[in-house]
């Protein structure tokens, strides 16, 4: 609940309602970013990288299959009407970017199973006629689509909670290049706690942590801008009830603690590069759940905050 | 197969478009008798929202939502002591959807079920919505939401007021107008009613209501990016009293800066990331 001030609006009564979406939607938001992240990542790596990024880092595309697959179940959960989630593919409107976004995981997630089955067949994991339907992958093909469509559903989200009137989510543009930049974080992070189980040479995770590390700057500063642009309307956010979660969790073990492990580890070989590379990836893996969830949340309180709306509608 | 693909998904080709239908709500004639309410509530079939008092004058309504489409309120406006008349007054609203002509929540419906009428009216159509809670926070006057998933009412999927559609159809006032003892509510053709909205509000300035308005007019600032609204009000002071935004905002209008924003994040991230890996260090 807000402060009850006297404001000049009607008996403090909220102009916008609240929004009726549950924990579903911030859990698939997570997924969803880690999904394109990995994606991304891996197909970037199969592109651009040495024979040994090509070996070790392929396993993203199981990370990125893994990720997306829970993700249409958890949409069909929170409609009212679950029965008629295919209504979302009736009509082409990417004017709306919930449309746009069934649109893109529904292309994606198909994408990320096929790619990961060739994955599969390849190492010899997956065998007999399955594997040899997996040669018909046009690989680089789909590897390129995914980047798209991967970022795409990366960044969507964040576009799709501002494009609201909810205070917090609206009053600044920089929502859906927050969500990007965290999403890339914990993809590669995801991707990099694979490798490091896998025992991958140091030089692969010395360059991995490069990539994330980029990511988090990027993340640190569009979360910058955004509590510079939101002001007063972001309190919520970073003294509300979720403010732990915010602060601790997506700013602190999101960002700043992976940056500072990765620093750490910059010099470092062997066991105890794969021991900080495991924690800052678990480090930035929960802080971006804590990042949507919290933005989730704190939207709610927000939506109920009438200074905050009347604010966003002054000219 | 086109044919068998558009029944399935219930696609029909629209009405031919009729003359703009709509309610100018004059709220200096509204004595707060809350007729539009019932009246609203028992043509449309919708369930009481129980006997709670909220303590706020005679408003026990509190708001619009999924079961309430007619809300009156009451701003009680007096000082301890005493003032001009302009001071010491109850001012009455008989709030209802705006039906703006660039609609929000039709925007935001990724289903197509909320739709633009022949009457240029914006409506829900039950078969359709899944109930995805989009236009919920899209909603820049918190009209519109979603029934309780658990509820007796059209269970999960978003409503709001219809202008009375089905009353519409048959060349009927809808109800909550045709109920209004004192004409507040008024309806008819949209360029009629803004034509008369202005007549009246030369009459009461000439009377000395000062800080009379129209609001929803195409001239005004709050049609700025909502577009003139199809359901408009002559209000007795400023829009915020009211709790209607000054400038209610359109979330289409700033959609391509905060894509860019995000693309720029995500071009950014794959360009690092490919010269990591093809540089190799």
């Amino acid at each position: 609940m807000m402060d009850q001030q006297p404001t000049d609006g009607y008996y403090n009564y909220p102009v916008v309602r609240r929004p009726v979406w549950t924990w579903e939607i911030p859990a698939y938001f997570w997924l969803g970013g880690i999904a394109g992240g990995a994606y991304v990542t891996a197909s970037l790596a199969q592109n651009f990288g040495s024979a040994e990024d090509r070996r070790y880092l392929a396993d993203g595309f199981y990370l990125a299959a893994l990720a997306a697959i829970p993700c249409a179940p958890l949409l069909t959960a929170d409609l009212g009407r679950p029965e008629r989630f295919h209504h979302m593919l009736r009509v082409f409107k990417p004017l709306s970017p919930m449309n746009l976004g069934a649109w893109t995981l529904t292309a994606f997630a198909p994408l990320t199973v096929a790619r990961a089955a060739a994955r599969a067949a390849e190492t010899q994991l997956l065998r007999g006629p399955l594997a040899a339907l997996t040669r018909l992958v046009p690989k680089t093909l789909i590897e390129l689509t995914g980047t798209v469509l991967g970022l795409t559903l990366a960044g969507y989200t964040g576009v799709l909670l501002a494009a609201t009137n909810v205070p917090l989510w609206a009053k600044s543009k920089l929502l859906g290049g927050l969500f990007m930049a965290s999403a890339m974080s914990s993809g590669t992070a995801a991707v990099a706690l694979a490798a490091a189980r896998r025992g991958a040479p140091d030089a692969i995770l010395h360059r991995l942590a490069t990539i994330e590390s980029a990511a988090s700057v990027g993340e640190l500063a569009m979360l910058t801008g955004y509590l510079a642009q939101s002001g007063k309307t972001a309190r919520p956010l970073t003294s509300g009830r979720v403010a732990m979660p915010f602060w601790l969790g997506a700013v602190g073990a999101g960002t700043l603690l992976p940056l500072l492990l990765h620093r750490i580890a910059g010099r470092r070989h062997g066991g105890i590069l794969r021991s900080l590379s495991s924690a800052a990836a678990l480090g930035s893996l929960a802080g971006s759940l804590a990042l949507r969830w919290s933005i989730f949340e704190a939207g709610k309180v927000s939506s109920e905050d009438q200074a905050a709306s009347f604010e966003l509608a002054s000219d | 197969m086109i044919d068998r693909y558009q029944r399935g998904m219930n696609l029909q080709s629209p009405p031919p478009p009729r003359t703009l239908k709509g309610f100018f709500t004059d709220t200096s004639l509204c004595i707060g008798c809350k007729a539009c309410e019932v009246a609203c509530k028992q043509w449309n079939q919708l369930p009481a929202d129980g006997y709670a008092l909220t303590g706020n004058s005679y408003d026990n309504t509190g708001a619009l939502g999924a079961t309430t489409w007619r809300h009156v309120q009451f701003i009680e406006q007096a000082k301890a002591n005493g003032g001009s008349r302009q001071e010491q007054r109850w001012l009455m609203m008989s709030d209802v959807c705006k039906h703006c002509a660039n609609a929000a929540c039709l925007e935001a419906c990724p289903t197509g079920s909320l739709v633009r009428t022949e009457f240029g009216t914006v409506y829900v159509q039950q078969d359709i919505c899944n109930g995805c809670g989009y236009c919920v926070p899209a909603c820049p006057f918190g009209v519109i939401d979603r029934a309780p998933i658990d509820g007796h009412f059209e269970p999960g999927t978003a409503h709001k007021c219809t202008l009375c559609y089905d009353r519409l159809k048959d060349d009927m006032t809808p109800a909550c107008a045709k109920s209004c003892p004192t004409a507040s509510i008024q309806f008819g053709d949209v360029e009629e009613l803004r034509e008369r909205a202005r007549r009246r509000l030369g009459e009461l300035q000439a009377r000395g209501e000062s800080k009379a308005r129209l609001y929803g007019m195409p001239d005004g600032k709050e049609a700025q990016e909502v577009g003139p609204l199809h359901a408009f009000f002559l209000l007795l002071d400023e829009p915020e009293k009211y709790n209607l935004p000054a400038v209610p905002r359109l979330p289409r209008r700033t959609m391509a800066e905060r894509y860019g924003w995000s693309a720029a994040v995500g071009a950014g991230f794959a360009l690092v990331a490919a010269l990591v890996f093809g540089g190799r260090r």
